[in-house]
């Protein structure tokens, strides 16, 4: 049967035809719907982790217990899921293990657009590469297969434009995957340095076993015959580009890109007068495959960085763009439209006042990143999920006089269960004075509302136990937690600066429901007298979508204001107001 | 469509306007006719209010999922900013369907207005072939303006001669599950085709 799917969709089948008992991971784009489409699934117990480095352990008990297990992620999670990945490769699986990493070239939701295959590369795992939907299904049905044959998590390698791609899908009947039982098999699965040396041999053996059938794999690793006088080595998305722009050309499409299969790859190159890679951010493919003495080209023909596309690969491998861009938008400047806060969200106050105070914020992952941007322009730094609370200590401390009691590190609730916990014991522990936010919307926001700790549901929405954040706090040894609730901004003013002050760790809890996810709307639209505005423009810079400039004057657009008031605690002159309720 | 061709359909807009049920509807009706499709989305950091597009691709063999600037036969704008930003991808015989509808970009100071003045003119002066739509108007009358994604399809499908109406039933009906709701989007889906008769 056929079916329209989206590439993470896919995988989600692949996995239930494959067998799977079990999934788990943490929600990051584009990986984010993997979970969400296993979840109707029938038989398969599906939760969120508090971060992937837990979501791994779990599946890697699950695989002891002879399952087969699915964890998903982000490029950047699988850096926190490195500890047991790394290992996990030394101890194998029993049953079938597979590894998302859902890389995002171009950055379009991300910090940074690491290469995870180089991972793979490091663990000594096997790696599997799909290059559309189809692939995505029938690679993640296979792939745990692929995991018990060679004793290893199998790396699933995916992009952007794999995950967030709609295409036909085949759809198959379920394979029989028996549970295998736990066998209770100590040298193997306790890594102490006696065993780990011993297993230490068993990787190097897989990684034999894995590439001589990735030699002898034309599934896998299948050979397009062509023309003789360019031969091109491929994988994933990159595979599709290449099939565009040069369908007539010999390609050895890699479905299986850790180990290499090298015997393949030098006699595919025997077979055309000249080789050249095509892949997607660093030049993993080449480097390998001209380190074993195949002479290839290919990062010279392309750009070092960023998503590669048909023009980009035309422009490389024909000489110019088969599309002439006759339209030129070179005259006009055309305004960029930024993701921004939505009207009403609980995190435009919490900056604003901030900012106001000229507090130097230590920033986190999240829909309150956003609060870096103009005009708002109240976050100084974001590196990684948690960051904010370690670097908060570290700024403070050695900021000298004028960030003393000036600093605060803004996390939001989801990504404080996830990695924040273990930097605010480091606060406790060493006498840190700095101060943490917590903005508690209960749900993970930015990536579409999927449940965390702190929300008391799981993913099929079924109750669940929920956490306080202020609970953990003071159950790690915080003596000043504050709950407050963001809407009163004189007030949120106030408890920052009491706290701030404070000698020692504290944390303000800000808590206000997700107002996108939770529907919310606070009152009738706010309404403006044109005749007391003085043209300030304090109002527009709360940076709301609601309110907008027309003619020097401020607009309201009565479709997006959901009357939170934030903009009317603003205005000096009481020109904005919110409406008496009619019959409230 | 051209024998062995690729059609490709590119659909703008912002955040929130069902730019993806758009594409999803075309990329099932597509599939219902028998064709291959790739359609390339846009989910996470960009869908807080920022600029959405999606890339639908029909053909008998599609590989890849993105139109490449220069390549798009149709570009389906939900907003007149965001036609502009995406009129570089139209071929030269390529045909835009443009929604009469202005969203202003967050304003970041009163001074600084953030909309390209006169863009009706200069939409209408880049684009090789341009025709309006009074979606959001025509969306109101019928008493619900969420259904502004539906008439911009139903515009579009008077340009798409290789599917038939019943592909389009077909979708509709695997997307929507209420009658009620089946019934006015395929009443919302005529009110776009009579934008452009003749078909």
């Amino acid at each position: 049967m056929k079916q329209m799917m989206l590439g993470n969709e896919a995988v989600a089948r692949g996995a239930f035809e494959g067998g799977v008992a079990f999934g788990s991971g943490y929600p990051g784009t584009p990986s984010t719907e993997i979970l969400e489409y296993l979840a109707p699934y029938e038989n398969v117990v599906v939760q969120w982790a508090p971060n992937e480095k837990v979501g791994l352990e779990v599946a890697m008990g699950a695989s002891l217990a002879g399952v087969r297990a699915l964890v998903t992620m982000k490029h950047v999670g699988l850096n926190v899921a490195a500890d047991p990945f790394f290992s996990a490769s030394y101890m194998g699986v029993n049953g079938g293990l597979v590894v998302v990493s859902a890389d995002d070239p171009a950055m379009h939701s991300s910090q940074n657009e690491q290469d995870n295959r180089w991972l793979a590369k490091a663990a000594k795992v096997v790696m599997v590469e799909p290059s559309d939907a189809e692939e995505a299904r029938w690679m993640t049905r296979e792939a745990f297969a692929l995991s018990e044959q060679f004793d290893t998590p199998v790396l699933f390698r995916m992009t952007t434009r794999v995950c967030h791609q709609t295409a036909v899908v085949n759809l198959e009947d379920p394979l029989e995957a028996p549970a295998r039982g736990y066998k209770k098999d100590i040298p193997k699965y306790v890594l102490l340095p006696g065993h780990g040396r011993l297993r230490r041999h068993e990787v190097e053996k897989r990684l034999l076993a894995a590439a001589a059938f990735g030699n002898e794999s034309d599934r896998w690793n299948p050979v397009f015959e062509g023309s003789a006088d360019v031969g091109i080595i491929t994988s994933g998305v990159s595979f599709s580009y290449v099939r565009e722009t040069m369908p007539e050309a010999s390609i050895l499409k890699l479905g299986l890109t850790n180990p290499l299969p090298f015997e393949r790859i030098k006699r595919f190159a025997e077979t055309v007068k000249k080789v050249i890679v095509v892949e997607e951010l660093d030049p993993y493919l080449e480097e390998q495959v001209r380190a074993a003495g195949v002479d290839a080209t290919g990062q010279s023909l392309r750009p070092y960085f960023g998503e590669l596309n048909l023009p980009l690969l035309e422009e490389a491998l024909l000489g110019e763009a088969r599309n002439k861009v006759t339209v030129s938008l070179a005259d006009v400047e055309i305004p960029r439209r930024p993701p921004t806060l939505c009207p009403g969200c609980g995190h435009r106050p919490v900056f604003k006042v901030l900012r106001d105070m000229r507090i130097h914020v230590m920033g986190d992952i999240g829909c309150y990143t956003l609060g870096a941007l103009k005009p708002l322009g109240a976050m100084e730094s974001c590196l990684c999920m948690g960051g904010s609370v370690g670097m908060a200590e570290g700024l403070e401390r050695f900021g000298g006089p004028d960030l003393e009691g000036r600093v605060v590190g803004v996390i939001g609730d989801s990504t404080f269960f996830h990695s924040g916990i273990a930097g605010l014991v480091d606060m406790v522990m060493n006498g840190s004075k700095a101060t943490v936010l917590i903005l508690d919307n209960a749900t993970t926001a930015m990536t579409g509302a999927q449940p965390n700790p702190g929300s008391g549901v799981d993913i099929r929405g079924a109750p669940a136990p929920r956490l306080d954040p202020a609970d953990v706090c003071r159950g790690v040894g915080v003596k000043r937690v504050v709950v407050v609730e963001p809407y009163d901004m004189e007030n949120l003013e106030e408890v920052f600066a009491e706290e701030l002050a404070a000698p020692e760790v504290s944390v303000v809890i800000v808590r206000a429901p997700c107002v996108l996810n939770e529907g919310v709307t606070f009152a009738e639209p706010v309404e403006l007298d044109l005749e007391l505005c003085n043209q300030c423009g304090l109002c527009i810079r709360v940076g709301c979508m609601a309110i907008r400039e027309k003619d020097g004057y401020p607009e309201i657009l009565a479709d997006l204001c959901n009357g939170c008031g934030v903009c009317v605690q603003v205005c000096s002159e009481g020109a904005l107001t919110i409406p008496e309720k009619v019959g409230a | 469509m051209e024998k062995d061709g690729i059609t490709n359909v590119l659909l703008s807009g912002v955040g929130g306007q069902g730019i993806l049920t758009a594409s999803r509807l075309l990329a099932m009706a597509a599939l219902h006719r028998g064709f291959d499709v790739k359609m390339s989305e846009v989910h996470g950091m960009s869908q807080r209010g920022g600029n959405v597009d999606t890339h639908v691709r029909i053909g008998e063999a599609v590989p890849s999922p993105m139109i490449p600037k220069g390549g798009a036969h149709f570009l389906v704008s939900f907003e007149k900013l965001e036609a502009l930003r995406y009129l570089d991808y139209l071929r030269p015989d390529g045909v835009a369907f443009v929604n009469r509808l202005e969203i202003s970009p967050l304003t970041l100071a009163l001074k600084q207005p953030n909309y390209v003045d006169d863009v009706d003119r200069i939409l209408d002066e880049k684009a090789p072939h341009l025709i309006w739509v009074d979606g959001t108007e025509m969306a109101r009358e019928l008493g619900d303006v969420r259904m502004v994604n539906v008439i911009m399809l139903g515009a579009l499908a008077t340009r798409l001669p290789f599917l038939e109406e019943a592909d389009w039933e077909a979708a509709v009906k695997e997307r929507f599950a209420k009658p009620k709701v089946r019934e006015a989007v395929a009443n919302a889906f005529r009110k776009g085709a009579e934008v452009c008769p003749g078909r």
